[in-house]
């Protein structure tokens, strides 16, 4: 699986988010007490400013710790209620109506259909929770002031930060709901979907050539778009290949001369791995000397970096935290190779490769163990606990080549002119297989977190903006969320092409993004706007919530179990805007003369 | 306005809308299996334009078009990003869901089905290591492209594009042959068909035949597809099978008769009706035909007109030069500066006479049976020079002798011999392996004295040089030296010409022996002799072929097969790619027939 960017472990994460939320709030703050009291000081003078502004902040502090859980409680009520009789069950309606159809649009020869099919069940779910989210919480409190009904609460003993936050409440448990029962739906949608078997084609079986024992070969037929090839040993148990990311099983059934052969349902369609990922990644160049990466074979995509074969190239992952406990048997590793041929070399064959598994202290090395490459597919190997050194003598895997849980796996291509590509976490210890129910419901807890940061945005402008404005409002920042990383390449220049203003004036000169400007006042007058814009786009994205890194699909896809400190990071995300821009609504609300 | 006021203009508006409905009737009836419809039915499906005129129509794509509420161009934008993307982060499966998106919202657009087809299968199936994952994507464009002409029914592009694929992806690539293996045995594209009949080349003909036929038989355009190449397409699959076959240690009878057939089927070829640029027809058999019509006009003008009126009138042309120009043209070539060089150009032209121009000075009795044989040899000359055009899209001489050449017995044993070593020499059997190969050299020795023009066919030579190269390690292992004088110099002498080494494996310092052999003089000789006439050597055709590196055929230049190079990625969709470097007839307007392209060239300089 691809990890292009990482989230860091929970611990190493919160430190610093902290810090960034606690500046991130303080300068919001001051900014908010600066622009509050120039327009009390325009509107009652410097002192009569300063004052109302202490009375707002006092009240404040007043309104916070007199919020009662209960009327939250209640306003979230009435927002459930509001949301019922809005008809928010129709977006529900519209999901199932997409399942129906999904068959229609989706690959029929997709060569790994539960991936797909898990993929287009959480996006239209995503989707249509954050459309649901967004029309629900910015239409609710303009509509409710415009037609007066607001006054049916503020008349009441409430206080704004109540209603803002019941709101949000309300508005997140109808989504949740209506979350819940699409994840259930999804969930038995996919397992019904992908489910298939196949037939033993009896007239493909025969005795497989050089093996006296009696087992045949044969393939299955052609279901769900694919087959298998089947080996059956004399006992009649045997198995599939491994096709579209799954396997069957096989046994025969004699019933007095005729033998039938039963095939099983798909096995390993749906995993959940665990993986134990390597901390740190080094490669040595052909010269044996040490660098941080590999070299490029010309890839516009640089996750991987490549080692040249039949040189002193390798590249070096060294993993922590191996015990024998929690490997008593050995080491189960799972490898990713992308190979790159130089040459055509011989086509029948995979490109050679070995693994060396390295003491990091001692600089032990275990005997070299070669394979085959197996391009962009998962290699499954098991490290044994019994091995031997480059002389041949035994050794043992812990006794011998872990240091303080340490240990390193040194991989190098033996092809001469032939190439291994590689990333950190394209290797991994598979340390055990979690349950992929529980994978599956973690998968929707990326998606609780944008809807609640949608509700919230929503709630947030509707305190201050129209329907329609706090709408649109909310789906900018919703886009610019999910484009923010694409923004922040722009603004720090990582993107070619310049700002806005450099790119709308390539635009209309036709020039295309890499060709240099000439020097001139207009260039000038350009990238000055420009680096006002840029800087502009830089702080708004670095305040937006990051939307494509709530999504948990590639995990679920791919067969990962989603890691802890993954969801960690994202609900704790998420509850962090919804405190910021709940207080951001609060103040709002409060300049609105009906929450007065 | 009163009630009566408003009753009246109520019952104008009625009668109105009633009159309207009987145009709009005739307009827009909808067309039943009964009726051709109203005008607008019956013009789109004059110009198959109506959905269910083009192909089978899905609810699916409908769908999906009526859900983007107008915003199809957006989302199809998006989608070809995503594509990229798909493919940049080797997102297969994504890339694969996301065609099938695009292909629901452009069923129509043929472009799309084309270009995601060539890209399937020839960008995307590079990027594996493995051929048989390789063979699965090459597969998936096919389908891809056979799923374009279930929503594009006689589509001659898309039928042809299978064809291409099907037979020069899957039997070019340098995976052919485990291509070729896994085709025959893919039970799951066959169906039914019996596994004698899954030569991808003749799978791959099947459907460019189809192509043909509703080109032919329903005068559905190419569009965009040069028609001699196109034409040509399902009869070198014929000869490349033959080939393969060949290849694969397939000879005797079975070979011949692919041979014959592929000999047949060229001979079809030549005389079916090509259309030119000129709008009119032309057959490619027939350029013989119209040498010797202009040969006879030529001589016929040649007896009418006096003996030394040639002479006189280039005469009189060269005294018409300026002094700068004169002083250029009777220079020696060598001593000319670049300037002179490039005056020639002009002088040359100052200087051709052409045959109207040459007949119009014949006075007397003779003139109007001179005019007439001078526009006769024009004219056949012209049509000469516009097959020569047509015929060099698809270097027809070269395929033609191959054609007559390969099924003869005596080629046929060269290449079983040699086949017949390269095995002995794998098995390890060296002896035999050693008689084998000498008597296939002295079979291709015969072979190519009767045939020199296959001295210029880079693909034989290096065929043949690999086989040079197996046998001198043979020799090697014997410990037996090459021998000097080597009875295929001349093919050495070729492939260092094209390759740069004499034979694969050469040491780089290796020198050829020279040995005066005719068959090597003659092969090498009319490009040695720009003053030779071509007819005293060889047919006049055979020294333009010579000219030019015969890879007549379309070369699969997309498919560097295993090697994974930064250039085969971007290369353009399969058009007529073999033709690119050649003119394009229906596309590149040379000047119409006239007295200055009809030239008695001058001599060069004295």
């Amino acid at each position: 699986m691809v990890l292009e960017n990482a989230l860091p472990p929970f611990d190493v994460w919160i430190g610093p988010a902290l810090l960034f939320f606690g500046v991130a709030v303080a300068m919001l703050a001051v900014l908010a007490l600066l622009a509050g009291y120039l327009v009390a000081a325009f509107r009652y003078g410097p002192l009569g400013g300063g004052d109302v502004v202490f009375r707002t902040l006092r009240t404040a502090v007043f309104d916070l710790f007199s919020m009662s859980p209960r009327r939250i409680a209640a306003l979230a009520w009435l927002a459930i209620q509001e949301s019922l009789r809005r008809r928010v069950l129709v977006g529900f309606g519209v999901f199932v109506l997409i399942l129906l159809f999904a068959g229609w649009f989706l690959d029929p020869q997709s060569t790994d259909p539960a991936s797909l099919y898990l993929s287009f069940v959480l996006t239209a779910t995503n989707f249509l929770v954050l459309l649901m989210a967004l029309f629900l919480s910015a239409f609710s409190l303009p509509a409710d002031i415009k037609n007066h009904t607001i006054y049916t609460i503020v008349t009441k003993p409430v206080r704004p930060g109540e209603i803002v936050l019941g709101r949000i409440v309300g508005f997140a448990t109808i989504g949740t709901f209506l979350l819940a029962i699409m994840g259930v739906i999804s969930y038995f949608f996919v397992v019904r979907v992908v489910d298939h078997t196949h037939e033993v084609e009896i007239a493909s079986l025969e005795p497989i050539a050089n093996d006296a024992s009696g087992a045949v070969t044969g393939r299955t037929t052609l279901d769900a778009n694919h087959r298998h090839q089947v080996t059956i040993d004399a006992d009649g148990v045997g198995s599939t290949d491994t096709v579209q990311g799954h396997w069957h099983e096989v046994d025969a059934v004699k019933d007095g001369d005729e033998t039938t052969y039963v095939i099983g349902p798909p096995r390993d369609l749906y995993t959940a791995r665990v993986p134990a990922y390597p901390t740190s990644l080094r490669f040595k160049d052909r010269t044996g000397r040490g660098s941080d990466r590999g070299i490029s074979v010309g890839y516009e995509w640089s996750y991987r970096s490549f080692i040249e074969g039949a040189t002193l190239a390798s590249a070096t992952w060294t993993f922590h935290n191996i015990t024998p406990e929690r490997f008593p048997d050995g080491l189960p590793i799972e490898l990713t190779v992308r190979v790159f041929r130089s040459h055509k070399g011989d086509i029948e064959q995979g490109i050679l490769g070995s693994l060396v598994l390295k003491n990091p202290t001692t600089g032990r090395t275990s005997g070299i163990t070669t394979f085959r490459a197996k391009d962009n597919q998962i290699d499954e190997r098991f490290i044994k606990r019994k091995l031997t050194d480059p002389e041949g003598n035994p050794i043992d895997l812990f006794d011998d080549l872990v240091s303080d849980g340490q240990l390193e796996i040194e991989l190098q291509c033996l092809d001469e002119s032939q190439y291994f590509g590689v990333a950190l976490p394209d290797i991994y210890i598979r340390a055990r297989d979690a349950s992929f129910s529980i994978n599956f419901l973690k998968s929707y807890v990326g998606i609780w977190a944008q809807m609640l940061l949608v509700t919230s945005f929503g709630v947030m402008f509707s305190t201050f903006l129209s329907g329609a404005v706090a709408m649109m409002a909310t789906a900018a920042a919703l886009v610019l969320g999910f484009f923010s990383q694409f923004i922040h390449e722009v603004a720090v220049g990582i993107v070619e092409g310049g700002g806005p203003t450099e790119a709308l004036m390539r635009t209309l000169t036709q020039r295309n993004q890499t060709t240099e400007l000439e020097p001139s006042l207009t260039k000038s007058v350009i990238q000055a706007v420009d680096s006002v814009f840029m800087f502009f786009m830089e702080w708004v994205t670095s305040l937006l919530p990051d939307f494509r890194r709530f999504s948990d699909v590639d995990y679920l896809a791919y067969g990962f179990d989603i890691p802890p400190n993954v969801l960690g990071i994202q609900v704790v995300s998420a509850i962090g805007y919804v405190i910021a821009l709940s207080a951001i609504g609060y103040f709002f609300l409060r300049t609105r003369e009906v929450a007065r | 306005m009163s009630d009566r006021q408003r009753f009246i203009r109520k019952i104008v508006y009625a009668c109105i809308i009633a009159a309207l409905l009987l145009p709009l009737s005739w307009l827009s009836e909808p067309a039943t299996t009964e009726s051709d419809g109203g005008l607008l039915a019956q013009m789109r499906a004059e110009h198959r334009l109506s959905q269910s005129t083009l192909g089978d129509i899905d609810p699916a794509s409908e769908t999906i078009k009526l859900a983007m509420l107008g915003m199809r161009g957006v989302a199809v934008n998006v989608l070809w990003t995503k594509v990229n993307d798909d493919r940049k982060r080797e997102n297969w499966v994504g890339l694969s869901a996301t065609l099938e998106q695009i292909a629901k919202l452009q069923p129509n657009f043929i472009s799309v089905w084309v270009y995601q087809g060539w890209n399937l299968s020839y960008n995307i199936s590079v990027e594996f290591d493995d051929y048989r994952d390789r063979y699965y994507w090459v597969i998936r464009g096919i389908d891809y492209l056979r799923e374009g002409t279930q929503y594009n029914r006689k589509e001659p592009r898309l039928t042809s594009d299978i064809g291409w694929t099907i037979a020069q992806k899957i039997g070019r690539a340098d995976e052919h042959r485990q291509y070729r293996r896994l085709f025959r045995e893919d039970d799951d594209f066959h169906g039914p068909r019996p596994r004698s009949q899954r030569d991808n080349w003749l799978v791959g003909r099947e459907y460019l035949l189809e192509a043909e036929r509703w080109v032919d038989q329903e005068g559905l355009p190419i569009k965009g597809k040069n028609p001699v190449l196109f034409h040509s397409h399902p009869v070198m699959c014929l000869i490349n099978y033959a080939e393969a076959l060949e290849e694969e240690g397939t000879f005797g009878e079975v070979a011949k008769s692919a041979w014959n057939r592929a000999a047949e089927s060229w001979e079809q070829f030549s005389n079916r009706d090509m259309p030119t640029q000129y709008s009119f027809f032309v057959r490619l058999g027939d350029k013989e035909l119209f040498d010797e019509r202009a040969k006879e006009s030529l001589e016929e003008l040649n007896r009418l007109a006096p003996p030394d009126l040639l002479e006189q009138m280039l005469e009189e042309r060269i005294a018409a030069l300026d002094d700068e120009q004169r002083e250029a043209y009777y220079l020696p070539p060598e001593e000319r500066d670049s300037r002179q060089n490039e005056m020639m150009l002009g002088i040359n032209s100052l200087l051709s006479i052409s045959h109207m121009q040459f007949a119009d000075r014949v006075t007397g009795e003779n003139r109007a049976a001179a005019l007439k044989a001078a526009e006769e040899a024009t004219q056949a000359e012209f049509m000469s020079s516009t097959i020569d055009l047509a015929r060099d899209n698809v270097n027809y001489t070269y395929w033609h002798k191959r054609c007559a050449l390969e099924p003869q017995d005596a080629t046929l044993e060269a290449r079983k011999k040699m086949y017949d070593a390269a095995q002995a020499f794998t098995a390890a059997r060296l002896l035999e392996s050693r008689e084998l190969y000498e008597d296939g050299l002295k079979k291709w020795r015969k072979v190519l004295d009767a045939n020199t023009f296959l001295l210029e066919d880079v693909n034989l030579v290096e065929e043949l040089s690999y086989s040079i190269g197996d046998y001198v390690e043979l020799l090697h292992q014997l410990d037996e030296p090459m021998p000097d004088p080597f009875i295929l110099q001349d093919v050495l002498v070729s492939c260092e010409r094209y390759t740069g080494r004499a034979y694969p494996g050469a040491p780089a310092n290796y020198a050829i022996p020279l040995e005066d052999e005719p068959a090597t003089d003659s092969a090498a000789q009319p490009d040695d002799e720009p003053g030779s006439d071509a007819d005293e050597t060889a047919p006049p055709e055979e020294s333009s072929d010579a000219s030019e590196t015969p890879s007549p055929e379309p070369v699969d230049d997309n498919d560097q097969g295993g090697t994974k190079s930064s250039g085969e990625d971007d290369a353009a969709p399969p058009t007529d790619e073999p033709a690119d470097d050649a003119p394009d007839t229906s596309e590149d307007p040379s000047p119409a027939p006239s007295e200055s392209t009809l030239e008695k060239s001058a001599p060069d300089a004295p």
